[in-house]
């Protein structure tokens, strides 16, 4: 008897036990319950799109803190219905916890659509949905309305162009800064008049595809202008067969217009070869032999640049360069006497021609880039300030540029 | 002309004459106690023209004048000068200068008017010419053009050059082509054999040769560019110094007899001018300026490094020229000098009265004040021409590196550089005769716009070119008779160069001399006159403002030894370059303050 009440009193004492135990552990008893639901969920049409694009935003469920350990809410999982559709509820995207946000890029222009937002507990149990009670309908904007400064510097850039095209068209004259290599153009002219040698003029080695052949050749009517009018000699070997054709007819029209076709001799103007070092070896060798005052580069070049420059400097010719090859550029700047720096050659068709168009195209452009410069400045003396400063005025208006006038929304893409 | 050999030792008694186109001027130099001294003065009117037709006779009228002054026959029974000095009688030397008749008149031709044509010019210019013309392959004339403009000039010679040595012959040869048919006519002498230097490429001087016939006397001297590096053109500025008195000089009218008289080569007037000039910044190791303004030209010479330059503005001086300053430099550029109210209609008469009647002087201030700012634009525009002129060579390979990249300066810059600039000079009858020495100081200081320490100086009876000449002869009392009478230091000129807001602190100075002990500081748009004598000198320290510069760098205190002057040392915080205020009224308050400070007019 006493041993049968011992065995009934452990088995009591086993059940509180066991029932103390239930009793202390509450969540592991609750890890099935769905967790609380979000919060207001609206939906709004994405603005300055083409409408294709609905933005969801609402509140985190109460269980979505980042103080309760593990955490409730593992995910969002948002739900669409069309509003004139089969009536059912679509998953069109998740959402990590503590993200409130959502942008829906699988609609279509003109539908209504309604949403749910529900969370998901780490064992996927979903809580109550938060629902939109009005549909949202994606609609198309014809402005982007936040690339408004985009679309202001545009229009100042070419609208400055427009300006100055118009005012040289009027006979405004619009003051081109003097290009030391362009001027110095007459100087060698006159300097293989003086010496009575030859000036040479060697167009890049790139075809006339090459944009920088064309600028070339632009230089080269005017060279070939002045040694027309000073009665000089001129060689140009070129590299490609279309660059000599090219060429020949720019340096006919240069010696017609200085009224002197009877001394335009078409041979100046010849074709080489179109290898790389051969045709280095070919002009080397004659700039050696003949030793011209003369010696213009402007084109594209790669590896033969210094080996030119070098020859020409050796003969003692004043030598004239323009490329927009940086790599080439600081052996020219070290071994010719003067030398057109990337822009500068592509400006001294403009300059050269004094046309409005491109005088005008010119100043729009310088205008654009000194707009860039200001804001570059502007920029920043402003964030180093906000740096120092960072709720100060100057942190407002960095915040500003980069929001508005820079960055995704602004005037980068 | 008669060449005896001279002992300087022995010499007292010089006697020089300039032969202008209006008047002769004869100066007497003596020694006195030891030193050369110029002691008398005369003048008389040219004769070169009809109807005396014969220049001794204004030599001898000078000469006359001056002797009688010194109370010294120089001119003998048969109207001679007498020669050596005896007693109380003669001189022991005679020289001469002329630019009677125009001067000497030449016409350059070359091959590229910036290289080749441009030293021939400056030779030209530096022999004292004045060049008519210049005929080059690019000036853009057809050659029917250019024969037709040779054949209107009428030069006394013509200067050819055109090539380096072993350069082109095809060009130098088509000039001589056009020059040869053309038949430059000369201004004096049907038997009159035109000289031709020709100073080129001296493998086509055989070609050249048979291009002429004999019309032309040819002469070939070295040329004035062997080398585009190189200008030589000491041989043909020689060579033109001798045609001038063989051609020229022997056709003139009476030119025959003085050139027997003198016992040098009688010089053009500029070009002795030139010479001392030359052998004075040579022998002090200075940079120097001068000007002559004239009726009808402007001369001016510079020497800076030791390179000498000329220019002749044509268009530019005051009485036959005064209209051209007035339309070139414009009506508000010449009346912005001017503190006094005037109206525009009347200062257009007085001009063109002025050019009609070229020999008047002011009679009120009004007009003393118009001629004197029409006399700081005609300076101002003669000297602009100048540094465009005085160049560094053309055609000239350069020598660069990476860090010349961003800087890369052509050749054929300006080597007038105003900082380096000790001496400016002038002379001609506005700045010489101006009624207040003050006045010429503040004309040229106006005009030339010194920068840092230069010193002001006035010819005082246009004296450079009598002593141009005798410095051929005697460079001993040449340049003892420049320092001791021809010169008048009028002062020195302290100006900052750098541009600032009128008020703002310009620059510190401290003024220590025997006579003069000052201090302080200047704003800009100061002037300053501080009283130190002709025989005074002081100390000056100053030490300048950031972005103001008096010639050791922007912000960097200077100290010199400055001369005084019949002026004194002015103190000039204007800026440079200088800018007037474009506002009228600002313009002539600002203009009369400093007429005030340096006390130039009666107020």
């Amino acid at each position: 008897m006493t041993r049968q009440f011992s065995k009934q009193l452990h088995a009591c004492r086993h059940a509180v036990l066991c029932w103390l135990l239930l009793a202390a552990m509450p969540p592991m008893l609750q890890a099935d319950d769905p967790p609380a639901a979000p919060g207001s969920l609206s939906a709004v049409d994405h603005p300055n799109d083409v409408g294709n694009a609905i933005d969801l935003t609402w509140e985190p469920s109460p269980d979505d803190r980042p103080d309760v350990k593990p955490p409730r809410v593992i995910q969002y999982v948002i739900f669409r219905q069309e509003v004139d559709g089969d009536g059912e509820w679509l998953p069109v995207g998740e959402q990590t916890y503590g993200t409130t946000t959502y942008s829906d890029k699988q609609v279509e222009r003109g539908h209504s659509y309604l949403y749910r937002v529900v969370a998901v507990s780490p064992e996927g149990a979903r809580s109550q949905p938060a629902a939109t009670t009005e549909p949202a309908t994606p609609t198309m904007q014809w402005f982007r309305k936040d690339r408004a400064w985009f679309a202001i510097i545009v229009v100042f850039v070419c609208g400055s162009v427009v300006l100055f095209i118009s005012l040289a068209k009027r006979g405004h004259d619009l003051y081109v800064r003097p290009i030391p290599g362009l001027e110095a153009v007459d100087e060698a002219v006159g300097r293989a008049t003086e010496m009575g040698r030859e000036c040479l003029f060697v167009p890049g080695i790139q075809d006339i595809n090459d944009i920088q052949t064309v600028a070339g050749l632009t230089v080269l009517g005017r060279v070939a202008t002045h040694i027309a009018e000073y009665d000089a000699d001129l060689d140009v070997p070129t590299a490609r067969s279309l660059v000599m054709t090219a060429a020949r007819e720019t340096v006919e029209a240069s010696y017609l217009s200085a009224g002197r076709p009877d001394s335009f001799n078409e041979d100046d103007i010849y074709y080489l070869t179109d290898e790389q070092f051969g045709y280095v070896a070919g002009v080397t060798g004659k700039m050696v032999r003949d030793k011209p005052a003369a010696c213009f580069y402007m084109g594209a070049f790669y590896a033969e640049s210094l080996l030119l420059a070098e020859t020409g400097n050796a003969v003692g010719a004043i030598q004239v360069a323009g490329t927009a090859m940086p790599s080439q550029l600081p052996f020219f700047v070290a071994a010719c006497d003067y030398t057109l720096i990337g822009e500068e050659f592509f400006a001294a068709s403009a300059y050269l021609s004094g046309e409005p168009f491109q005088l005008g195209t010119l100043r729009g452009q310088d205008v654009g880039k000194l707009l860039g410069g200001a804001l570059l400045l502007v920029g920043c003396t402003v964030m180093t300030i906000a740096v120092f400063n960072p709720d100060g005025t100057a942190a407002a208006i960095a915040g500003f540029i980069k929001n508005h006038i820079l960055g995704g929304a602004g005037f980068l893409p | 002309m008669t060449q005896r050999q001279l002992d300087p030792d022995k010499i007292d008694v010089i006697l020089a004459t300039d032969c202008g186109s209006t008047t002769t001027k004869a100066i007497l130099i003596q020694k006195v106690d030891g030193h050369y001294r110029q002691t008398h003065r005369g003048e008389a009117p040219t004769t070169v023209e009809e109807p005396v037709a014969d220049v001794t006779v204004g030599v001898t009228n000078a000469a006359t004048e001056v002797g009688e002054l010194a109370g010294r026959k120089l001119v003998d029974e048969n109207g001679e000068i007498i020669r050596p000095a005896q007693g109380n009688e003669g001189c022991d030397i005679y020289i001469s200068t002329s630019s009677a008749g125009g001067g000497l008149q030449i016409l350059v031709t070359g091959v590229v008017e910036e290289m080749s044509a441009a030293s021939a010019k400056r030779a030209a210019l530096g022999a004292g010419a004045i060049v008519l013309d210049v005929i080059s392959s690019n000036d853009r004339r057809r050659p029917h053009e250019q024969i037709q403009r040779i054949r209107e000039l009428r030069p006394d010679m013509v200067v050819m050059a055109g090539g380096t040595d072993g350069g082109t012959k095809k060009h130098v040869v088509k000039i001589a082509e056009l020059v040869a048919p053309a038949k430059p006519r000369p201004r004096f002498g049907g038997k009159y054999r035109m000289p031709v230097i020709y100073a080129g490429n001296q493998e086509a001087a055989a070609l050249v040769a048979d291009t002429f016939d004999e019309s032309v006397t040819l002469s070939v001297v070295e040329n004035v560019r062997p080398t585009l590096e190189r200008e030589n053109l000491e041989p043909a500025r020689d060579c033109i110094h001798d045609l001038f008195l063989e051609h020229v000089m022997a056709h003139a009218p009476g030119y025959n007899r003085l050139m027997d008289w003198t016992d040098a080569p009688i010089m053009p007037t500029p070009g002795a001018v030139g010479n001392i000039l030359r052998q004075i910044a040579e022998r002090n190791g200075i940079n120097a300026v001068g000007v002559d303004i004239g009726g009808a030209t402007t001369d001016v010479f510079s020497v800076f490094d030791g390179v000498f330059n000329r220019t002749v503005s044509a268009n530019l001086g005051m009485s036959y020229s005064i209209s051209n300053v007035c339309a070139e430099a414009g009506m508000p550029s010449v009346l912005r000098w001017v503190h006094l109210d005037m109206d525009e209609r009347e200062l257009r008469n007085r001009v063109k009265n002025k050019m009609i009647r070229p020999t008047t002087i002011p009679q009120t201030l009004e007009a003393l004040v118009f001629e004197q700012a029409v006399s700081r634009e005609a300076l101002r525009l003669a000297y602009l021409q100048h540094k465009e002129f005085a160049t560094t060579l053309k055609g000239v390979q350069q020598q660069r590196t990476v860090g010349d990249t961003f800087s890369q300066l052509s050749s054929g810059q300006s080597i007038v550089n105003n900082m380096t600039l000790n001496l400016l000079v002038a002379s001609g009858g506005v700045l010489s005769h101006a009624p207040r020495m003050e006045q010429t100081a503040a004309m040229m200081v106006d005009a030339f716009e010194p920068e840092g320490f230069t010193e002001l100086a006035k010819d005082s009876i246009f004296m450079m070119p009598h002593l141009g000449v005798l410095a051929q002869v005697h460079p001993t009392a040449a340049l003892e008779v420049f320092e001791r009478d021809c010169l008048i230091y009028l002062g020195t000129c302290v100006a900052a160069k750098g541009r600032g807001k009128a008020g703002k602190p310009c620059f510190r100075y401290e003024i220590e001399g025997p006579s003069l002990r000052e201090q302080g500081e200047m704003a800009v748009g100061e002037l300053k006159l501080f009283p130190l004598g002709p025989e005074d000198r002081a100390r000056v320290k100053i030490e300048p403002r950031r972005g103001f510069d008096v010639g050791a760098g922007s912000g960097r205190p200077v100290e010199k030894e400055v001369r005084g002057g019949t002026v004194g040392l002015i103190l000039d915080t204007r800026g440079r370059p200088l800018v007037l205020p474009e506002e009228r009224t600002t313009c002539r308050q600002a203009v009369a303050t400093w007429t005030q400070a340096l006390g130039l007019y009666d107020d």
